[in-house]
């Protein structure tokens, strides 16, 4: 019985973005639209407003799926349904990480795509791609964690602003690493050692994320 | 008594500004209880510490048998909650709310939804940010009736509505009354209605219950005694008058354990009783909490 | 439940008005001896009040006699011819009680108010005659 409440609420928040999310795989596809297209500028336009619509998502989707619940004022409503505060997590961690997932996995595996298939763009592209969306996931864990352990808007912000000014600042530190630009521009994609640590990390920065969420969660005494 | 719906004992929570002390409380199977008290006596949070939705500091809290906070879950299958300060999501409709509920929910009972769409005037298929205030107060309790729950906990249900709502509101509370095994738990300000439905009555004012027991009893202890003073006569300090005012030759007496006796003693002295009065509940309720303020002051 | 009426403005308590409304119906004869009255839970539903209350009303009720309840079978009204005049003959006494009270209030002497009463028998003979 009790299992089926979480399911309950896990299908009531994906039917309630809906929207959003079809909005934002569609937004992600128009970018690698442009990106297809070719000529520098489309492709440069293309591919920011692609991870853009990754950060974008990434932090809209905390906000509005576990921020307003309080700010709204429906956090009463579902805590009078038969679920605990562990099991309330549970379902808003299942359903603010596939509602991201499931987009940002679309997408990638879109992106990929589309670099393999295109003769002008260098397979090498794909560990960009593996990273940058990386720094996405890793940006939304963060702020997905801010969000259920503080339920405050004004920290979600400030984990959001954090996050985003420094992606710009991993990217132009990648940058500046010259094996990985080599690896790049290679024609078939280079799993170097550094290339896999950076996705390792960013894997364990998000088990940590989801970890301490719980932790801190599971604390929590007043929940209303 | 092994069945009671409600039974609070020794319940304190501790606020940086307020704090709930000793809380007893008990709530029979079959009954109403009303909880009344002014703005920050601790109604919302002892209604909060019911649902387990806030952890009490200290003492015992038993809802259906089930111990809370720990077994909310069990709990909370039984009980119908609302409060003022809920919301229901605005961009969805109201029948989504209902589908959401009843696929919670196997009591379910979609013949009297249906009902009281009708006797609320709503229309499921709004959104509910379109609903006026009070036609979204009307939905969340529908939801909450619907499901035909054990107890209902009702955080000020009838707080903010038209005359017309209030009465539907208070139709539909005493309608469940219909069912001996079904038991509610409310708060108000509003004491006419307290008084009506209730058979329980719970005071509570500055975290402490003050008075807590059957509506019609506590009702008959209070009385409002019109007495004529003649000149040269000094009105003595009786036991169970807790106020009197006194202009001129006239003075009213106020008591809260009435018995004619009362009167008699006020005769001996060579007062005369023009009248005893019953008081309304809003009455009492401004004399007790002043009362009890009183007490606890000095 | 037609009729009855839980007025917000008269003072009296709930079981008072509920009382008085049933022994209404009882003096003038629309409920009927024998006749059985709904029962108190369902007249609790009926009036939005507590049940408490109406069990109250009932009981009062019973204990002047105007009602029986039997255990399992419900309510009625007792049989009791005269019963009837009873209850007028306990309105007037209140209603004379109070008189005597405001009188008092006014400072009005017994035969004052005896003289009182005298006008006022005669103010409505002539408004009947007219």
């Amino acid at each position: 019985m009790k299992g089926s409440v979480v399911q309950t609420l896990i299908l009531s928040d994906w039917n309630r973005h809906r929207f959003f999310i079809m909005l934002s795989i569609f937004g992600g596809v128009l970018a690698l639209g442009l990106v297809a297209w070719g000529g520098e500028l489309p492709t440069i336009l293309g591919s920011t407003w692609f991870f853009v619509s990754l950060i974008v998502l990434g932090c809209m989707m905390p906000v509005s799926n576990v921020i307003n619940e309080r700010k709204k004022q429906t956090l009463p409503f579902l805590m009078s349904l038969p679920i605990s505060v562990a099991q309330y997590t549970l379902a808003k961690i299942v359903s603010t990480f596939g509602m991201f997932l499931v987009p940002w996995l679309s997408l990638v595996v879109a992106g990929g795509l589309l670099i393999v298939g295109r003769q002008n763009i260098p397979d090498g592209i794909i560990t960009v791609l593996l990273i940058l969306a990386g720094f996405t996931l890793v940006g939304f864990c963060v702020v997905a964690g801010v969000a259920i352990a503080t339920e405050s808007e004004s920290w979600t912000i400030v984990a959001t602003i954090a996050l985003n000014s420094s992606y710009g600042f991993g990217w132009y530190v990648l940058i500046r690493n010259r094996e990985l630009r080599t690896g790049f521009g290679n024609a078939d994609p280079v799993w170097s050692p550094t290339v896999l640590t950076i996705l390792l990390s960013e894997a364990a920065i998000v088990a940590v994320v989801l970890a301490l969420t719980f932790f801190v969660q599971s604390r929590k005494r007043d929940f209303i | 008594m092994m069945d009671l719906v409600i039974k609070l004992d020794g319940v304190r929570k501790k606020y940086r500004f307020f704090s709930l002390d000793n809380i007893c409380l008990e709530l029979p199977p079959g009954q109403i209880m009303g909880l009344i008290g002014p703005n920050g006596a601790g109604k919302s949070t002892t209604i909060r510490i019911l649902m387990g939705l806030v952890h009490q500091d200290g003492g015992d809290v038993r809802v259906l048998g089930h111990r809370m906070p720990q077994e909310q879950v069990s709990a909370k299958w039984d009980i119908g909650f609302a409060s003022d300060d809920m919301r229901l999501y605005e961009a969805m409709t109201l029948e989504w709310h209902m589908n959401l509920i009843r696929s919670i929910y196997p009591k379910w009972d979609a013949a009297y939804a249906q009902l009281l769409l009708k006797r609320f005037g709503l229309r499921a298929e709004q959104r509910i940010k379109e609903f006026s205030h009070g036609q979204r107060v009307k939905a969340t309790l529908l939801l909450v009736f619907a499901r035909r729950p054990r107890l209902l906990i009702l955080d000020e249900p009838t707080t903010g509505l038209d005359p017309v709502a209030r009465h539907e509101i208070l139709r539909e509370l005493t309608g469940v009354m219909a069912d001996e095994g079904r038991s509610i738990l409310f708060s108000s300000h509003n004491t006419q209605d307290v008084e009506q439905i209730s058979d329980q009555i719970t005071f509570i004012d500055r975290g402490r219950i003050i008075d807590s027991m059957d509506k019609e009893v506590y009702l008959d202890r209070w009385r409002r005694l019109r007495l004529e003073v003649p000149a040269g006569i000094e009105l003595p300090a009786l036991p169970g008058i807790i106020h009197v005012r006194q202009q001129g030759r006239l003075a009213i007496a106020t008591s809260n354990v009435f018995a004619p006796d009362l009167a008699n003693a006020y005769e001996n002295t060579g007062a005369r009783v023009q009248s005893i009065e019953t008081m309304t509940l809003e009455e009492i309720f401004v004399a007790n909490v002043e009362h009890s303020r009183e007490e606890v002051d000095a | 439940m037609d009729g009855f009426v839980i007025s917000q403005t008269d003072k009296r308590p709930i079981y008072l008005q509920i009382m008085e409304q049933i022994k209404r119906r009882v003096a003038v004869g629309d409920w009927a001896e024998g006749q059985s009255i709904p029962s108190i839970r369902q007249l609790a539903v009926d009036l939005s009040v507590s049940v408490i209350t109406v069990k109250r009303a009932y009981l009062e009720l019973e204990r002047e006699g105007v009602i029986v309840t039997q255990q399992g079978k419900g309510s009625r009204v007792a049989p009791n011819p005269g019963l009837g005049m009873r209850l007028q003959e306990q309105e007037l006494k209140k209603h004379l009680e109070q008189a005597i009270r405001l009188s008092a209030v006014l400072g009005l002497q017994p035969e004052e108010l005896e003289g009182r009463l005298r006008e006022a028998s005669e103010n409505i003979a002539a408004k009947e005659s007219s």
